[in-house]
């Protein structure tokens, strides 16, 4: 296939003039070729900084600067977030210390709760640990003198009672972290071990691993109160209920209504009120405060909860109640075994429950629960007969459920208890998905009142330096490409005014106006393109160079450009070179065809 | 049989430059397939213009008539004065051929390329031109580029450039100018021969009225009268 005739000519002239275009060709060449190499250092850098900055989790982490108190739910929130690679509670740091005995040396070492998928330790050489594991930081390695596959004996140690207690538990090391992971001393131990070991430390006990101790039991916890009253309430009363009660609605309210939570009757002639707190539940100060506010008016108050899913057979209702003989006889029921509502109940009073008639048979009966973190399973005693088509239980056991929802409670079939799992955290250890959810990450929690410490400033620092370094790039690039521009005017013009006549003889053969025009942007483009292949060439043997001269220093590559950028840098020299060559192109449809003949 | 090709009538090109004016006056001239038609007249006289009129690459001032009569008759006037630069263009390319003085060679090709180039703008692949440039003896300069040939050489490569694409009328502007008498006389031949045998119009402007006086079936001269410092007025006259 041929050419098409103004490009062949535009190659034969130039070649034809041959050492010109190569000098011309060379002096582009010799201003890209550096720019090339510039802009090859300037994206090599940026990307190993930014790739170790990427590759360090230390960079992605957002630790709180201060001790705060964060439920279970909480972090059940943050973990649905997809900018959150990974996120773990820690403990309060008097609470993870512990004694670490090898053959060599006692000594104190903090204890840093780890779960899967944690960076700081799949990032630094580590493998996640489990029960009985721990994997240590490298500078706790060290100072221990121990190596992986080692067994240190661990004690956890705590004051109680003013006697010293301990401990001893064994940890097998399954992995000895780089040093760029921690430069302290730590052990990274399963987050179930930490949380054991604080819980122990803290004077409480844990009955899986027969650490003795004292028992937290589940608070109550309700979503408002039903009051009823033989005279109503005046307005700076039922006002009088919602300031410092932690309640903040009253509503009066209706029989039916009532009926609907309770499933029984309200006296005839007696007023009734609904309080609720929105957001939060209330706890057993707001119950008492309430009491203390309408003592002397006979008020019957009734906790109640909105949401506590009770299962049981038959798909029976479970109705929370607890009442004195008095309360029932006003409301004419039968009086409750259990009797009236006991702050200080424990589970053998919980766990009592009226069936409706038709079970009485069985002595006992197993009720389901929704609570925070699964299921919860426990035993009630049948206590005989329901007033109605429900199962009643005491109102105090749906407060434990209640608090369940929030907060992991577990039923511990040993002690035939209700214990709280560990509720609160102190602190949390975060990483980012990446260097750039960090800002965002940051500005969430400072919206939340968490004060935290990122690495923004150095995420900060790295744009600061890549827009820096952008900035001279383009400085230099603009002078290079002006002078480069100027060059290539200079020559297709001057080219131009010495072929005046050869172009006059083209137009006289009957080539048009915008054929000759074409004939300078040709060439211009020729040239560029030749100066490209010189200048890429010239930026592989300088860029290698470089690359091998720092690989010692720096391991990775330090001028490196993606094959795109040639892509880019190639259209649009380009598009200089066409906007170049236009003044020349332009010069050209001014020679007229008779300038050919008349030579004189 | 005479068949008339190109045809002026009353044409007049007015040329000022540097405060001097030029006029020169064509009252008739005709152009007949097959003709030789030398101009003589010395520098200055509107020799160069009045080849750029026939080239079709000046408008002149005023005319009459201004024809060229092909299958068709086409009016140059009118494509003048409606600016239809692209058929004057076409014409040219097809039915015109140019000999400059110095051969008008394009110094960046070959003698063959530069052969080729006018078929090629005309669209066409030429077979003829070795076997032309073999008559011509330019057959082995064939890959020489201008800039090695002689002046006899570059005359005889360029009168076949002009040929080569068949036009109607070549238009040689002081073809034999850069040599010497004897290979003036083969060029002047050459062109003689081409006119008679392909009935192509030689236009052929010299200053020496000995060496084609034998050759030309017409000759024209120029009358030029200074009517005062600043205006020369000249006009053409059938010898």
């Amino acid at each position: 296939m041929k050419l098409p005739i103004i490009t062949r000519l535009a190659i034969l002239d130039l070649w034809h003039e041959w050492i010109l275009t190569l000098c011309m060709v060379l002096a582009i060449a010799a201003i890209l070729t550096p720019l090339l190499v510039l802009l090859g250092l300037k994206y090599g850098t940026i990307q190993t900084m930014h790739e170790r900055l990427m590759e360090d989790p230390v960079n992605r982490e957002i630790r709180p600067t201060r001790t705060l108190n964060l439920t279970s739910k909480w972090f059940k929130q943050l973990e649905q977030r997809d900018d959150i690679e990974f996120i773990i509670p820690t403990v309060l740091r008097g609470s993870s210390v512990i004694r670490v005995s090898t053959p060599k040396k006692r000594q104190l070492v903090d204890l840093v709760p780890t779960h899967q998928g944690d960076p700081l330790i799949l990032n630094n050489d580590g493998i996640i640990p489990n029960k009985n594991e721990c994997v240590l930081s490298s500078a706790a390695a060290e100072e221990l003198g121990v190596k992986t596959g080692d067994i240190i004996d661990t004690e956890v140690t705590r004051t109680r009672n003013k006697h010293k207690e301990s401990v001893q538990v064994k940890l097998k090391i399954v992995a000895i972290l780089n040093s760029q992971a921690d430069s302290l001393a730590k052990i990274y131990a399963p987050f179930e071990f930490v949380n054991d070991v604080e819980a122990y430390k803290e004077g409480r006990a844990v009955f899986e691993r027969n650490w003795p101790g004292g028992k937290v039991l589940p608070p109550l916890s309700y979503d408002g109160l039903w009051i009823l009253l033989a005279q109503d309430l005046t307005s700076i009363d039922e006002i009088n209920l919602t300031v410092g009660t932690g309640l903040t609605d009253i509503k009066r309210s209706y029989p039916d209504e009532f009926k609907q939570q309770f499933f029984i009757a309200s006296p005839d002639n007696y007023a009734i009120y609904k309080l609720s707190a929105t957001g939060n539940p209330i706890t057993v100060s707001s119950i008492n405060a309430v009491k203390n506010k309408l003592r002397g008016k006979a008020a019957i108050i009734l906790p109640f909860v909105n949401n506590v899913a009770i299962t049981t057979y038959n798909q029976l209702k479970v109705i929370g109640l607890s009442l004195s003989k008095s309360q029932t006889d006003i409301l004419g029921l039968p009086a409750l075994p259990w009797g009236k509502f006991d702050i200080n109940s424990n589970f053998a009073s919980q766990s009592q429950a009226l069936l409706p008639e038709l079970d009485k048979k069985f002595p006992t009966l197993t009720l389901t629960s929704e609570v925070l973190g699964g299921k919860i399973k426990f035993p009630v005693n049948n206590q005989g007969l329901s007033f109605n088509k429900n199962i009643i239980v005491p109102i105090e056991l749906i407060g434990i459920l209640r608090t369940g929802q929030d907060s992991k409670i577990i039923f511990d079939q040993a002690q035939k208890t209700f214990l709280s799992a560990k509720t609160n955290y102190h602190g949390f250890r975060l990483y980012a998905k990446s260097i750039d959810d960090v800002p965002n990450l940051y500005s969430h929690f400072i919206s939340q009142d968490i004060d935290v410490i990122t690495q923004i400033q150095e995420i900060e620092k790295l744009k600061v330096l890549n827009k820096g370094l952008t900035r001279i790039f383009w400085l230099i690039a603009i002078i290079g490409i002006a002078g480069g521009m100027a060059a290539l005017i200079a020559s297709l013009y001057a080219s131009v005014e010495r072929k005046k006549r050869d172009v006059g003889v083209l137009r006289l053969m009957g080539l048009s106006c915008l054929q000759v025009f074409r004939f300078p942007i040709y060439q211009a483009i020729i040239i560029v393109i030749l100066s490209n292949m010189f200048a890429i060439t010239g930026y592989i043997v300088i860029s290698s160079t470089i690359n091998i001269m720092f690989i010692d220093r720096v391991g990775e590559k330090i001028c490196t450009l993606p094959y795109t950028y040639f892509l880019l840098i190639f259209v649009i020299t380009i598009i200089i070179s066409i906007f170049s060559s236009l003044l020349a192109a332009w010069k050209t449809t001014a020679i007229e065809p008779a300038e050919a003949i008349r030579e004189e | 049989m005479d068949t008339l090709v190109l045809e002026l009538k009353n044409v007049l090109k007015h040329r000022e430059q540097g405060g001097a004016t030029f006029e020169l006056h064509v009252q008739q001239l005709q152009l007949n397939k097959g003709q030789f038609v030398a101009v003589v007249g010395e520098s200055g006289c509107g020799k160069s213009t009045l080849l750029d009129i026939l080239a079709l690459v000046s408008k002149p001032t005023s005319y009459e008539q201004f024809n060229y009569y092909n299958t068709e008759v086409i009016n140059i006037k009118q494509l003048w004065e409606q600016q239809q630069e692209k058929t004057l263009a076409k014409l040219r390319r097809l039915h015109f051929g140019y000999v400059l003085q110095t051969g008008g060679l394009l110094p960046f090709l070959t003698v063959l390329q530069n052969l080729q180039l006018a078929s090629e703008i005309n669209g066409f692949q030429d077979s003829e031109i070795k076997k032309l440039a073999e008559r011509l003896d330019i057959s082995n300069i064939l890959n020489k580029k201008p800039q090695y040939l002689s002046g006899g050489q570059r005359q005889r490569v360029a009168i076949l450039r002009a040929i080569s694409h068949r036009p109607q009328i070549i238009l040689a502007d002081e073809p034999t100018a850069a040599v010497d008498e004897t290979r003036a006389l083969h060029i002047i031949e050459d062109f003689h021969t081409i006119a008679k045998e392909n009935g192509t119009i030689i236009v052929m402007v010299t200053h020496n009225h000995n060496l084609v006086a034998p050759f030309a079936d017409v000759t024209y001269g120029f009358n030029v009268s200074d009517v005062s410092d600043t205006l020369t007025k000249s006009s053409l006259l059938k010898l």
